[in-house]
């Protein structure tokens, strides 16, 4: 396995926004969630964790209500709002396009230029 | 983010902080506990999975600093936060705290008090409805003509030319004073009312509280007989009474009937609102109409004229329909060629006056005193801030960013600077209560003076720019702080960061330089205060009373009359047991400006109408000079065997013999009012310069003449000085007798000793003295806590290099010489600025003094070594704790 790569700048709240939208969850899950899409390659800073959660709450993208865990502890969970989803959508049209962009110009040769 | 969900979570952190904090903690434990959970099935012991999982975290709190802050309220919930922590702060070292409220809250209640009087005066319009259209249109003197005042009084024709052409004005009022009589209604009394014409009310924009203003039939000649009483009068005199319209009073002998009473306060023109040379009563209580002529004859000038601009006028557009009619009346009489120039004054100028100067010097000196304040609670701060270093790294160490630290400090010092804004605010009512009841009343508008709204946003405004001011510097200083270096030096043995003492030495020399500055004004007011003191005025006031008999014109229509009544008053007067002498003037020492008039000279033909000469004209009678004091230079005195029926003598004072005849002498020259209808007189004694309106004033030429043998001014209102063996004061009563004996009618009024007039004369000089003093032993009081402050804490800061010094041999008193050293070289520097300073500011303040330059050495000198010794005195205890240091117990400590 390879050594998990440093987020990027700003995709924080995007990955949470993908956790969430597949259904409610408790910050740890949250962070387990993204790691295990990820195929754990990708490193989640614990303490930022939450502070982003806060802030797209704050925001209204996502909404928080206590709930019980797996294991019969309080927890508190969070879903994706109707805003939440729209920010999503346009944030991941976004990225794919900026993807592309950045792939388009690192893949250029010198011929093509 | 939708401006619902900001709300929500707004008023979520200030109702429910504590639930929000403890949700938080809640959940943060929850995911430390799954993490654990998690660690444990790894088969890890419960214990050390906890461990792990929290060091994975990395700083729950900081985290949740964090998440406080992306909660978008972390703003106002640091803010209680940083209240709460620095109330408690302060509140542990409640000596800092108590000096540093006090210094400010002085600084901040005589600034605010300073400035309640420069609001109420300068800034706060007039007390009348659109009172910037209100305008003097004055008449101005032609230049190189003294008259002993820029302005000349208007006469009826210039009035009638006036308002021929007044396009500009939507109503223009001429008036003039008056004494008025009031009899028939128990003890006769002397009222000082005003003659106005019809649209005086309609000028100010004010009609009668009761009743109804003149009408324009009431302001003609043989209609006049009508009154407005001062809503003071109505109460004092009529008890109130509404049922006073109609009703009819004698007045100099002639039945008005009261047509209306005027609003309370209403007072136009109180004596400060008009030019000083208009001489005008300090508060009029009456108003009847002027009933000029509609062809007015050729007369006395003695009217003032107001004005109210038509809408939309400015006073640049009435100055030139003004300067468009001088031209019209050139143009129809040459005779007027210079004489009609006209200057268009807001009123609000007029009564600022010669205010807006004093009160520009105390706000000056009242900025100084501030300043001081400030930089003594920043070095308070400052030095605070250096004990404070171990706090500020180990809370640097664990996690706060340098903004948050310089939050903190701020948060502290603006809580100070509140608490001292509170304070000053009650100080500032003392101090406006101070002023109101001791203030001269030369100072206009000062019965208008409040703690109002503006002045309390005042307050708050520099209570809140003072904290952010004082509290930034040493804020910024302490947060600079390298942290790593802090930690290894330990607290208190180097001498702060290197920038800080010079930061603080900075501060304390402006502080003295400042309090230089301050202190050498109030030396220089004080010098020119004991030279008025000194000043000779041309009479001596001691045991001289002094009244005025204003004479009922109907009854005293001829000259004659008037003669024989002075006459026979004069006599009864001097026959009172304990009058040395008696005599009658138009003006009293002191009493205000009397007639001045153009004079011919057969020796000195007058080559132009611009050239003119001028002198001040007093009649008086024989026995006023030995009454107020005045010695003769040259010639002889006014004596009874001075008839109508002998030559006509005159006496002139010592400027206008120097003026006209500085070779030869006056006496025996021939003078003579200005027209030809009056006969010449000749010059037979030469008396000293007598003061007017202030011992201060530049002395007009004036001269003097008989009132047996003169019959040019009116001499309706004439003054009476006695000069008494005994307590003036106490002869009132049988004066008041004499007087009646020859006609119960007369009123005296304004009675005073000379005395009392010559205080009056000081209390504005008195008064600023007072306050500039004041002023400068607070900047010396707050300068020299800054040094002892500066100085102890440094002695502090170096025990251990003096118990060094003394282990190795050095002597108690050059220790005690080095720390008086010390702070003599910080005060030399500080009194070095400060000269600098002092010696361009004081030129600005040229006009206050007298007799004093503002250069004057003396006073330079002795502040200076004030400034110096106090500085020492503050440094003395310091000094005497460094002598005392124990090396041993130095050493040892820390």
């Amino acid at each position: 396995m390879t050594k998990p790569i440093d987020l990027l700048q700003g995709t924080l709240d995007m990955l949470i926004l993908k956790a969430v939208s597949l259904g409610p969850l408790h910050g740890y899950g949250v962070l387990l969630r993204i790691q295990q899409i990820s195929r754990d390659r990708l490193e989640i800073q614990q303490g930022s964790l939450y502070p982003a959660l806060y802030r797209l709450e704050h925001q209204g993208w996502i909404v928080s209500e206590w709930g019980e865990s797996e294991n019969k502890r309080r927890a508190k969970y969070y879903r994706l709002t109707a805003a939440g989803k729209r920010r999503f959508q346009a944030e991941t049209e976004k990225w794919n396009r900026m993807a592309d962009v950045i792939a388009g110009i690192l893949s250029t040769t010198p011929e093509e230029v | 983010m939708t401006q619902w969900s900001r709300l929500h979570s707004w008023q979520q952190t200030i109702l429910r902080r504590s639930r929000m904090e403890s949700e938080m903690d809640a959940e943060l434990r929850f995911h430390v506990e799954a993490r654990a959970d998690d660690l444990v099935r790894g088969g890890v012991t419960r214990q050390e999975a906890l461990r792990r999982a929290r060091l994975e975290f990395r700083g729950i709190e900081s985290a949740k600093e964090e998440c406080r802050e992306a909660r978008g309220v972390g703003f106002i919930e640091t803010l209680l936060q940083d209240i709460r922590f620095a109330s408690r702060i302060l509140r542990k070292s409640p000596g800092f705290t108590t000096l540093a409220v006090l210094t400010l809250a002085v600084g901040i209640g005589a600034s605010a008090a300073v400035f309640s009087l420069v609001n109420a005066i300068l800034l706060r319009p007039l007390p009348y409805p659109n009172s910037g259209r209100i305008v003097l249109p004055e008449l101005v003197a032609p230049a190189g003509v003294n008259l002993g005042s820029e302005y000349m009084p208007w006469g009826q024709l210039q009035f009638r030319a006036l308002t021929r052409d007044a396009h500009p004005f939507q109503a223009v009022s001429a008036f003039q004073n008056d004494s008025f009589n009031l009899t028939g209604a128990g003890e006769p009394a002397s009222l000082d009312g005003f003659r106005a014409s019809q649209e005086f009310f309609p000028s100010l924009g004010i009609v009668p509280a009761l009743g109804r203003a003149f009408t324009a039939e009431e302001d003609q000649p043989g209609h006049e007989y009508e009154v407005i009483l001062s809503d003071r009068l109505w109460r004092e005199r009529f008890a109130a009474d509404r049922n006073v319209l109609g009703r009819s009073v004698e007045l100099n002998g002639s039945a008005y009937t009261v047509e209306g009473v005027m609003p309370a306060g209403f007072a136009f023109p109180r004596a400060e609102d008009m030019p000083s040379s208009f001489n005008f009563p300090a508060e009029p209580q009456l108003w009847v109409p002027l009933a000029i002529p509609a062809e007015p004859k050729p007369g006395p000038s003695e009217l003032a004229v107001i004005g109210r601009l038509k809408p939309g006028v400015t006073v640049q557009q009435a100055q030139a329909a003004m300067d468009l009619i001088t031209r019209h009346a050139e143009e129809q009489d040459h005779r007027w060629t210079g004489w009609f120039t006209m200057r268009v004054v807001p009123l609000k100028r007029q009564v600022v006056g010669d205010t807006r100067r004093p009160l520009q010097l105390m706000l000056g000196a009242v900025c100084i005193v501030l300043l001081i304040a400030c930089s003594n609670v920043a070095n308070l701060l400052l030095t605070r801030s250096l004990a404070r270093r171990r706090e500020f790294t180990v809370r640097t160490a664990l996690g706060a960013g340098r903004a948050r630290l310089i939050r903190q400090l701020l948060t502290e010092s603006l809580l100070i600077a509140v608490a001292a804004g509170a304070m000053g605010i009650l100080i500032a009512n003392a101090g406006i209560y101070f002023v109101k009841t001791l203030g001269p009343s030369s100072i206009p508008r000062l019965r208008e003076v409040t703690l109002d709204l503006p002045v309390l946003a005042f307050a708050l405004g520099i209570s809140l720019a003072t904290g952010i001011l004082f509290g930034l510097v040493p804020a910024i200083a302490a947060a600079r702080e390298n942290l790593v270096d802090s930690l290894k030096e330990g607290s208190q043995k180097s001498g702060g960061s290197r920038m800080s003492p010079r930061l603080r030495n900075a501060l304390l020399v402006s502080q003295v330089a400042l309090a230089l500055v301050l202190v050498v004004s109030a030396g220089l007011l004080t010098r020119t205060f004991f030279q008025l003191l000194g000043a000779d005025g041309g009479f001596n006031a001691e045991r001289v009373l002094t009244f005025q008999l204003p004479l009922p014109s109907v009854k005293y229509a001829e000259q004659n009359r008037i003669v024989t009544l002075f006459g026979n008053v004069l006599e009864r007067l001097r026959a009172i047991p304990g009058v040395q002498f008696a005599g009658i003037g138009e003006t009293v020492p002191l009493g205000g400006e009397g007639e001045s008039t153009v004079i011919r000279m057969p020796d000195h033909p007058a080559a132009s109408q611009k050239e003119l000469p001028f002198a001040n004209f007093t009649v008086i009678s024989p026995g006023y000079f030995p009454a107020i004091g005045t010695p003769l230079l040259r010639g002889r005195d006014f004596q009874e065997t001075d008839t109508s029926d002998s030559m006509p003598v005159a006496i002139v004072n010592a400027t206008m013999e120097k003026k006209f005849w500085a070779r030869e002498g006056a006496l025996g020259k021939q003078v003579g009012p200005g027209s030809t209808r009056y006969p010449l007189v000749t010059i037979v004694g030469v008396v000293p310069d007598v003061k007017h309106t202030s011992l201060r004033e530049e002395t007009a030429p004036e001269m003097y003449v008989l009132y047996n043998q003169n019959p040019w001014p009116s001499m309706l209102d004439m003054r009476v000085a006695l000069r008494t063996k005994a307590d003036p004061a106490g002869m009132t009563e049988s004066v008041r007798e004499a007087v009646h004996a020859i006609d119960p009618d007369l009123p005296l009024a304004r009675v005073a000793t000379l005395t009392t007039l010559v205080n009056d004369s000081m209390s504005q000089p008195r008064f600023s003295v007072f306050l500039l003093g004041a002023f400068g032993v607070l900047a010396l009081l707050l300068a020299s806590i800054g040094m002892y402050g500066v100085i102890s804490y440094s002695v502090l800061q170096r025990t251990q290099e003096i118990g060094i010094r003394m282990a190795l041999g050095a002597q108690r008193r050059s220790v005690f010489g080095m720390v008086l050293g010390q702070g003599a070289r910080l005060a030399g520097l500080g009194i070095a600025i400060g000269l600098i300073a002092a010696l361009g500011g004081t030129r600005l303040m040229a006009s206050f003094l007298f007799g004093v330059r503002p250069t004057d050495p003396l006073t330079f000198a002795g502040v200076s070594l004030l400034l110096l010794g106090i500085a020492l005195l503050a440094c003395y205890l310091p000094a005497r704790r460094a002598m005392r240091v124990d090396p041993m117990v130095a050493l040892k400590y820390e």
